[in-house]
C-alpha cells in the first residue's frame, strides 16, 4: 500500500474581486465547490480539465500560494494553510508560461538566485545549476537572456527551477503548453525521467493523450467539481463502451436519435449540429450492435455515414466535462 | 535522493536579492540617467540663483538636489519592489521558496538606496564640475556616516512603501503625489522652517526630515535649522528609523497571508 502524498478534503475556493471605480460592487466566483482527492507518493497524477475549471485554483492551493476559502488539503503531511513554512522545502512547482521569469538576465542568474532562495549549500549552487541545465537540455544556453529564449526553453527553464531543490513532489500546471509537437515530447519524456528518479508527480493538463501516455490515475475537474477519479482504464469504462460509432447524415429527428439511444449495448448518446448535418456520437459495449442493426433502425437516409473507432480518454472526457451540473 | 531539508539564512536571502538587483541593473545600466536629469537640473538651477550667496548657500541647495535623487530612487525603487515581481510573474515562485520575503526586498531596498547614492553623487559631481572646484565640505567623516544614516532612514521608508503597495492598487498614483511631497516636505529642497508651520509635524514623521537636518548641521557652518540643534535631530532620526523598520516588519508578517488570501498574486 502506497504513502498518500496529497489529501484534499472538500476544499472550496472563492475569489472575491471589485468591479467598478467609486461605488464597487463586490463580486464572487466560486473556482472550487468542494474537491476531494487523494494521491499516491511515487505517481504521476493528471488533473484534467477544460478552461476555468479550477486546476491552476487547485495547484495553487496545494503549492501553498493560495489559501482554501474552507476544507483541508494536506501534501506529505503537511497542511497547507497552517505549515506551509515547512512544506515549501519539499515541493516543487511549475506555473509555466511566458512570465515567472527575470527576463532581462541570463538563465544561469535566474537559476543561482533561486538556489540561493532555496538555501542550497553555496558550495553546491554551481555544480546543481549546471545538473539540472543539463537535465533539461539548457547546457550551452544559460549564458544567454532569457528574453533571447524561446517559448520551449522557457518551459525547460521553469522545469528547472522547479528541480534545483530535488524536491520530492513536483507540481506541473500545463508543462507542454504551447510548445510545438517535438518540444513538447521531450518535455514528456523528462517527466516520465523524474518519475522514475521517484518524484511524485500532480500535473494539469487540457489534453488527453498526454495524460494517457503519462498518468496513471486521473482526475477530471468541470466548472470547479470533480467529476471523474479513476485509471485510465478505469475512466473508459465509466462512461461505458470501448467502441465508437460516428453517425452522420440529414435531418436525423427526436425519435431516430431515441431509437439509436435504444440499441443494444448504447450507453451514451451525444448529438451535435454539423453544418447541415448531424452527427449522432455513440458509446457502444460489446458487439452487438452491428452495422445492419444500426441501419435498420434509421430507414430512408440514403446519405448515411458511419464510422467506427476505438473510444478514446479524449471522447470519455468530453462526455464528463459535458455532463458536468453547474 | 531526498535531501536534507534547506532553509536559507536571512541575511543569504538579503543578498541573494541584493546581488539580483546589482545584475538586473548591469544588464540595462541606463536607467540611472533619467531619474538623475531632474536633481540636476535643479542642482543647476539653485547654483545659479545662488551664485552670489557665498559656497555654502551652494553646499546648501546642491546636497538638497543629492537628497532628491537619492529619494527619488528609493521611493521608486522600493515602492515598486513587489510590483516589479508581479509584473514579472515572480511574486509566485518566490514566495513559493522557503526564504522570507522580507528579506528578499530588504535587499531590493538597499540596492535602491544605494544606487540613489549614485545618483546624488552624480549631481554632486555634476555641480562640482560647473562650480569649478569641489564644494566646501567640513567633516568629511561626521558627513559620511550621516549620509549612511540618511540611505538606512530612506531604506525604512522604502520598505513600508514597499509593504503598503502590496494592499493598493493605486500605488502609482501615491507615488507620484508622494515623490514630489516629500522633496518639499521633509526639506530636501528647502527648509523645513521655511514652509507653513502645520507642514512641520507632518514633516517629522519621516525620518530622513531628521537626518537632512543634522547633515546640513554637521556640513555648513552657521546653519539653523530645527531648534533642537543636531543632537535632537540624531535622537529623532534614530526613533523614526527604528519605528519604520518594526512597522515595517508587522506590516510584512501580514502581507504574505494577505495576497494568499486574496489570490491576485500574478496580477498587475
Ligand atoms: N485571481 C482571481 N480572481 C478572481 N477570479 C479568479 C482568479 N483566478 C481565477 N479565477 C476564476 O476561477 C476560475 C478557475 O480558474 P483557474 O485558473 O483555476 O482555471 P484553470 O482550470 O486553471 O483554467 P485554464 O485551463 O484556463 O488554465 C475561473 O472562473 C477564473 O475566472
Ligand atoms: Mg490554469
Amino acid at each position: 500500500m502506497a504513502k498518500t502524498a496529497i489529501r484534499i478534503e472538500n476544499v472550496r475556493r472563492v475569489y472575491s474581486s471589485r468591479k467598478g471605480f467609486l461605488f464597487q460592487e463586490k463580486v464572487e466566483s466560486e473556482a472550487l465547490k468542494g474537491v476531494d482527492l487523494t494521491v499516491d507518493e511515487g505517481e504521476i497524477f493528471g488533473l484534467l480539465g477544460p478552461n476555468g475549471a479550477g486546476k491552476t485554483t487547485l495547484v495553487k492551493i496545494l503549492a501553498t500560494l493560495l489559501l482554501p476559502t474552507s476544507g483541508k488539503a494536506s501534501v506529505l503531511g503537511y497542511d497547507v494553510a497552517t505549515q506551509a513554512r515547512e512544506l515549501r522545502p519539499h515541493i516543487g512547482l511549475v506555473l509555466g508560461g511566458e512570465r515567472g521569469l527575470y527576463n532581462r538576465i541570463s538563465a544561469r542568474e535566474n537559476l543561482r538566485y533561486f538556489a540561493d532562495l532555496y538555501g542550497l549549500p553555496v558550495a553546491d549552487r554551481e555544480r546543481r545549476v549546471e545538473e539540472v541545465l543539463r537535465k533539461v537540455g539548457l547546457s550551452g544556453e544559460e549564458t544567454r537572456r532569457v528574453e533571447e529564449y524561446s517559448r520551449g526553453m522557457k518551459q525547460k527553464l521553469h522545469l528547472a527551477r522547479g528541480l534545483l531543490h530535488s524536491p520530492k513532489l513536483l507540481f506541473l500546471d500545463e508543462p507542454t503548453i504551447g510548445l510545438d509537437p517535438k518540444s513538447a515530447r521531450e518535455m514528456r519524456k523528462l517527466i516520465r525521467g523524474l518519475v522514475d528518479e521517484g518524484v511524485t508527480i500532480f500535473l494539469t493538463t487540457h489534453y488527453m493523450f498526454e495524460a494517457e501516455e503519462l498518468c496513471q490515475r486521473v482526475a477530471v475537474l468541470s466548472k470547479g467539481r470533480i467529476v471523474a477519479r479513476d485509471t485510465v482504464a478505469g475512466l473508459k469504462r465509466l462512461v461505458g463502451g470501448d467502441r465508437t460509432i460516428e453517425i452522420e447524415s440529414y435531418g436525423l429527428d427526436g425519435p431516430e436519435v431515441a431509437r439509436l439511444k435504444a440499441l443494444p449495448g448504447v450507453s451514451h448518446l451525444t448529438s451535435e449540429d454539423f453544418g447541415p448535418r448531424e452527427r449522432v456520437t455513440l458509446r457502444v459495449r460489446g458487439n452487438d450492435l452491428t452495422h445492419d442493426l444500426l441501419t435498420a433502425a434509421l430507414p430512408g437516409h440514403r446519405d448515411l455515414s458511419v464510422r467506427e473507432r476505438p473510444t478514446s480518454l479524449e471522447d470519455v472526457y468530453l462526455d464528463l466535462v459535458e455532463e458536468a451540473p453547474e | 535522493m531526498s535531501a536534507p531539508v534547506l532553509r536559507p539564512s536571512f541575511g543569504r536571502t538579503m543578498f541573494a536579492s541584493l546581488r539580483l538587483s546589482l545584475h538586473m541593473f548591469l544588464a540595462d545600466p541606463q536607467w540611472v540617467i533619467p531619474s538623475t536629469i531632474a536633481p540636476v537640473m535643479f542642482a543647476l538651477a539653485a547654483f545659479e540663483i545662488y551664485r552670489g550667496s557665498g559656497p555654502l548657500l551652494i553646499l546648501y541647495a546642491v546636497l538638497g538636489a543629492g537628497m532628491m535623487s537619492m529619494w527619488g530612487q528609493t521611493i521608486y525603487g522600493s515602492g515598486w519592489a513587489i510590483w516589479q515581481d508581479r509584473e514579472f510573474g515572480t511574486l509566485e515562485p518566490t514566495l513559493g521558496s522557503p526564504s522570507s520575503y522580507l528579506g528578499v526586498i530588504g535587499g531590493r531596498v538597499i540596492w535602491n538606496a544605494l544606487s540613489g547614492l549614485l545618483g546624488g553623487a552624480i549631481v554632486v559631481l555634476v555641480v562640482g564640475v560647473a562650480y569649478g572646484q569641489p564644494l566646501p565640505f567640513q567633516a568629511p567623516i561626521v558627513f559620511g556616516l550621516l549620509f549612511a544614516f540618511v540611505i538606512l532612514s530612506l531604506a525604512a521608508v522604502g520598505l513600508v512603501l514597499a509593504s503598503i503597495f502590496v494592499y493598493t492598487r493605486y500605488a502609482g498614483f501615491i507615488q507620484n503625489v508622494g515623490e514630489f511631497a516629500f522633496y518639499i516636505g521633509t526639506g530636501a529642497m528647502f527648509p523645513v522652517i521655511l514652509l507653513p508651520f502645520w507642514v512641520t509635524p507632518f514633516s517629522l514623521v519621516f525620518p530622513p526630515t531628521w537626518v537632512i537636518d543634522a547633515l546640513r548641521y554637521a556640513s555648513i557652518p552657521g546653519y539653523h535649522g530645527f531648534a533642537w540643534g543636531f543632537t535632537g535631530d540624531i535622537v529623532g532620526a534614530v526613533v523614526t528609523t527604528a519605528l519604520y523598520v518594526g512597522i515595517a516588519a508587522s506590516v510584512f508578517r501580514r502581507v504574505e497571508r494577505h495576497v494568499l488570501e486574496v489570490g491576485n498574486l500574478d496580477e498587475y
